[in-house]
C-alpha cells in the first residue's frame, strides 16, 4: 500500500434500486488536498464518501487510492478513516478506550494502546477527559474524540461526513479552523462532505459541487465562487444573479442578449455572429451591482440595467443585501457595501435602477444552448474556446 | 403548571383511587399469604395467628408430607435457566437476521407472533400428542422445554426488534472502519450496547418459564415443575405449608428481578466510579 492519498474515481455509478445515487462520476482528488463535496441533501455526496471508505460498493466503475485499486476491499485495508456524522462513539467505552479501539483490534497490548490513545487525545486537547464516557462530553468534545479515534489509524485519507453540522455556530467556526490546521499539519487528504457553501469555500482546496448524482463543477473555491459554469452552481453558491437571453448581436468580443422580458444584457463573448438566436445564461456578481433611486419602476430600456422595487433589506455587517422585485427576474439581489449604502440609503418599496458593467458578467458555459436548437454549433464553439473535454 | 398544587383536577383523585384499589388488590391477598406462612405449629389456614414460627417452611421440604417441593423447585429453576439461555441466544440471532429483509421474513415473523395468541393449553396438548405419536416419552427437559420456548421466543423477538430499531448502524460501521471483524463487532460493540435489552429478554425468558402452567400441563412428563406441583398441593395439602410455598416462590421471583436490575446498576456504578476517580485526579 502506497502512502499517497490521491483518490481517483473512474466512471463510478451507484444504484439503489430503483434510484441512481451516483451516476458515472470521474474525479481525481490530489494527494494531501482538502476536498469538499458540496451539494443539497440527496445529491449523492455522502454515497461517494461511503464508497471511498468501503462502506458501500459502487455498482459500476473503479476507485483508486494512491496507485492501489481499492474497489471491493474492506475499509480497514484502504488506508482511510471515516468520521461519522453522528460521531458513532461507542457509548459503553471510555474516551481512551474509544480512541484505542483500532489498536485493540490490531492486538496491541492494553498498556501500550492506552498510552498511544492518551498521546492522541493530548493532540486534540482532551487528555483530561480520557476516563469519561462519551455521554459526559459536549458536542465539540465528542467530535474531537471521533477525530482522535480516526487519526490513530494513521490514515492516508480522512473522510468526514458533515462533521460540523451538529455543532452550534460558534463551535462550528472554531472547529472549521481546527480541521484546516490539522489537515495542513498532517499533510494527508481530507474529504469533507457538507451542504454549507461557506464551509466548503473556507476550507477546500478543491470544491466539488454536486447535483442529482452528478458533478456540476469541480475546481478551486475561488473558481467555483467567481466562475461558475452553470446556472445551478451560480445559484447554489449564491453571490450571483443569473440572467439569460438570446444572442442578438456579436461584435468586438461582446454579445448582446435579449431576454424574453425585453431586457438587454451585454457580456464578453468570444464567438461569432453565427450564434445569433442562441440562448445564453450568464451570471453577474451581486456585489458588482450599483443601485440608483429613480422616480418610478418600469422597463429601463438600457443595456445591463434593471428597474424594480426594493423588496427586502438585510444588514450583513460589511454589506447590505438588497433584494429587488424585478418582473421576470425573481431573487435579484444587490450586495451594497455598507458605507455606500448608508451614504445613499434606499427603503423598502423604493423604485431603483440596478446597473452593472458588461465586464462583470460571465457566461455560464455549461448551460450554453440548453433549451436551444443550435446544438451542433455549440460543440464547435466549445472547441474554439478549448472547453471541449476529452 | 397552570393549576396550583392545592387545586388538582378531579381526574387526579379518580385515577389515584383506581391505583390504590389496584395496589390493594395486588398486594392485599398476597401479604395475607406471606404473613400466614409464619403461622405457629398449631395454627390453621386462617387468621388469627397462633404464634410465629418457621415450622411450615421446614414442612415444605419434607417430601412425604407435602409432595416433592424441593425436586420440582430444582426442576423449575433448571428449566427456566435453559429457557433463558436459549431465548436470549435465539432472539439475538433472530434480531440480527431480521434487520435485513430476507425471503419469507414476514411469514416467519407472523408465524412466531401467532403462538402468543394461541391458547397455551392447546399448544401443550398438541406437543404432548405429537410426542406420543412419535413414541417419545415427554419430559420436562424435552417436550416442556420446547413448549416453554413457544411462549418466550415471540416475546424475546419482539423485544429485540424494539432494541434493534433504536440501534444506530453507524456504530458497526465505525467499528468496521477501525478494523474490527464481524465477530469482533458483535462482541465488542453490538452486544455491549444492546446489553440492557438483552437483560430484559433474559428476565422475560426466566420468569415466563418459571411460572408457566398451561404449556407445561401435558408436556411435563412423569415429574412435575413447581407450578404443577403447587397445583397438586393445593388440592391435597391443607396446612399453612401451602402459604410457605407461596412465600418461597415469590421470594425467588423477586431475587431474579433484583439480580437483573442489580447487574445493570453495577455496570453503571462502575462507570460512575471511573468518573469519580478521574475527578479526584483532576482536583
Amino acid at each position: 500500500m502506497t502512502r499517497s492519498g490521491e483518490i481517483q474515481l473512474q466512471r463510478v455509478t451507484k444504484r439503489f434500486d430503483p434510484t441512481v445515487a451516483v451516476e458515472g462520476i470521474d474525479l481525481t482528488i490530489p494527494d494531501g488536498s482538502y476536498c469538499c463535496l458540496l451539494g443539497p441533501s440527496g445529491c449523492g455526496k455522502t454515497t461517494i464518501l461511503r464508497m471511498i471508505a468501503g462502506h458501500e460498493e459502487p455498482t459500476d466503475g473503479r476507485i483508486r487510492i494512491g496507485r492501489d485499486d481499492v474497489t471491493g476491499l474492506p475499509p480497514v485495508r484502504r488506508g482511510t478513516a471515516m468520521m461519522f456524522q453522528s460521531y458513532a462513539l461507542f457509548p459503553h467505552m471510555t474516551v481512551v478506550d474509544n480512541v484505542a479501539y483500532n489498536l485493540r483490534m490490531r492486538g496491541v497490548g492494553k498498556a501500550e494502546r492506552r498510552r498511544q490513545a492518551r498521546a492522541m487525545l493530548a493532540r486534540v486537547h482532551l487528555d483530561a477527559f480520557a476516563e469519561r464516557v462519551p455521554a459526559q462530553l459536549s458536542g465539540g468534545q465528542q467530535q474531537r474524540v471521533a477525530l482522535a479515534r480516526a487519526l490513530i489509524t494513521n490514515p492516508r485519507v480522512l473522510l468526514l461526513d458533515e462533521p460540523l453540522s451538529a455543532l452550534d455556530e460558534f463551535l462550528r467556526l472554531q472547529m472549521r479552523g481546527e480541521l484546516k490546521r490539522l489537515q495542513r499539519e498532517l499533510g494527508i487528504t481530507f474529504i469533507h462532505v457538507t451542504h454549507t457553501q461557506l464551509e466548503a469555500i473556507a476550507l477546500a482546496d478543491l470544491v466539488v459541487v454536486m447535483d442529482q448524482g452528478r458533478i456540476e463543477q469541480a475546481g478551486s473555491a475561488h473558481a467555483i465562487y467567481n466562475e461558475p459554469q452553470s446556472a445551478y452552481v451560480a445559484r447554489f453558491m449564491g453571490g450571483q444573479n443569473v440572467l439569460s437571453g438570446k444572442v442578438t448581436t456579436v461584435a468586438d468580443g461582446q454579445a448582446t442578449l435579449l431576454s424574453s422580458e425585453g431586457d438587454r444584457f451585454a457580456l464578453p463573448f468570444q464567438g461569432t455572429a453565427d450564434f445569433a438566436g442562441t440562448l445564453v445564461h450568464c451570471a453577474v456578481r451581486r456585489d458588482r451591482i450599483k443601485l440608483k433611486k429613480v422616480a418610478a419602476a418600469g422597463r429601463s430600456g438600457q443595456v445591463n440595467a434593471l428597474a424594480g422595487e426594493v423588496y427586502a433589506i438585510e444588514y450583513q455587517g460589511s454589506y447590505v443585501k438588497v433584494t429587488l422585485d424585478v418582473p421576470g427576474w425573481p431573487d435579484f439581489v444587490a450586495n451594497v457595501p455598507d458605507d455606500r449604502f448608508f451614504a445613499m440609503p434606499v427603503d423598502i418599496g423604493d423604485a431603483v435602477l440596478a446597473r452593472w458593467l458588461a465586464k462583470d458578467v460571465r457566461m455560464l458555459e455549461a448551460d450554453l444552448g440548453r433549451a436551444s436548437e443550435a446544438a451542433g454549433e455549440i460543440g464547435l464553439y466549445k472547441q474554439e474556446l478549448g472547453l471541449a473535454q476529452a | 403548571m397552570r393549576q396550583r398544587s392545592g387545586r388538582r383536577p378531579w381526574t387526579f383523585y379518580a385515577l389515584a383511587a383506581f391505583f390504590t384499589l389496584f395496589v390493594l388488590f395486588l398486594y392485599g391477598p398476597m401479604s395475607a399469604i406471606y404473613i400466614l406462612s409464619f403461622q405457629g405449629p398449631s395454627g390453621g389456614l386462617t387468621f388469627p395467628m397462633n404464634g410465629v414460627s418457621l415450622n411450615w417452611f421446614y414442612a415444605l421440604f419434607e417430601q412425604q408430607r407435602t409432595g416433592d417441593f424441593a425436586g420440582s423447585f430444582g426442576r423449575s429453576i433448571t428449566l427456566a435457566i435453559c429457557v433463558l439461555v436459549l431465548t436470549v441466544t435465539i432472539s439475538i440471532m433472530a434480531g440480527l437476521a431480521f434487520r435485513r429483509r430476507f425471503f419469507g421474513a414476514g411469514l416467519i415473523f407472523y408465524l412466531a407472533i401467532a403462538s402468543l395468541i394461541m391458547p397455551g393449553l392447546l399448544v401443550s396438548l398438541g406437543i404432548g400428542l405429537m410426542f406420543q405419536f412419535l413414541g417419545i416419552r415427554p419430559n420436562w427437559y424435552t417436550s416442556a422445554l420446547g413448549a416453554h420456548l413457544t411462549w418466550t421466543l415471540p416475546f424475546g423477538l419482539l423485544i429485540m426488534f424494539a432494541v434493534f430499531s433504536r440501534f444506530n448502524r453507524a456504530y458497526e460501521e465505525a467499528a468496521r472502519d477501525l478494523g474490527a471483524s464481524n465477530w469482533q463487532i458483535l462482541w465488542t460493540v453490538v452486544l455491549p450496547i444492546l446489553f440492557p435489552g438483552i437483560i430484559a429478554v433474559a428476565l422475560f425468558g426466566f420468569t415466563l418459564s418459571y411460572d408457566e402452567f398451561p404449556r407445561t400441563m401435558v408436556t411435563v412428563g412423569p415429574r412435575n415443575t413447581l407450578p404443577l406441583e403447587i397445583w397438586v398441593m393445593t388440592t391435597n395439602v391443607t396446612s399453612p405449608a401451602l402459604f410457605a410455598l407461596g412465600t418461597v416462590t415469590t421470594a425467588v421471583s423477586f431475587l431474579v428481578i433484583a439480580l437483573a436490575l442489580g447487574s445493570i446498576a453495577l455496570i453503571q456504578r462502575r462507570r460512575t466510579r471511573q468518573i469519580i476517580r478521574e475527578a479526584g485526579r483532576a482536583a
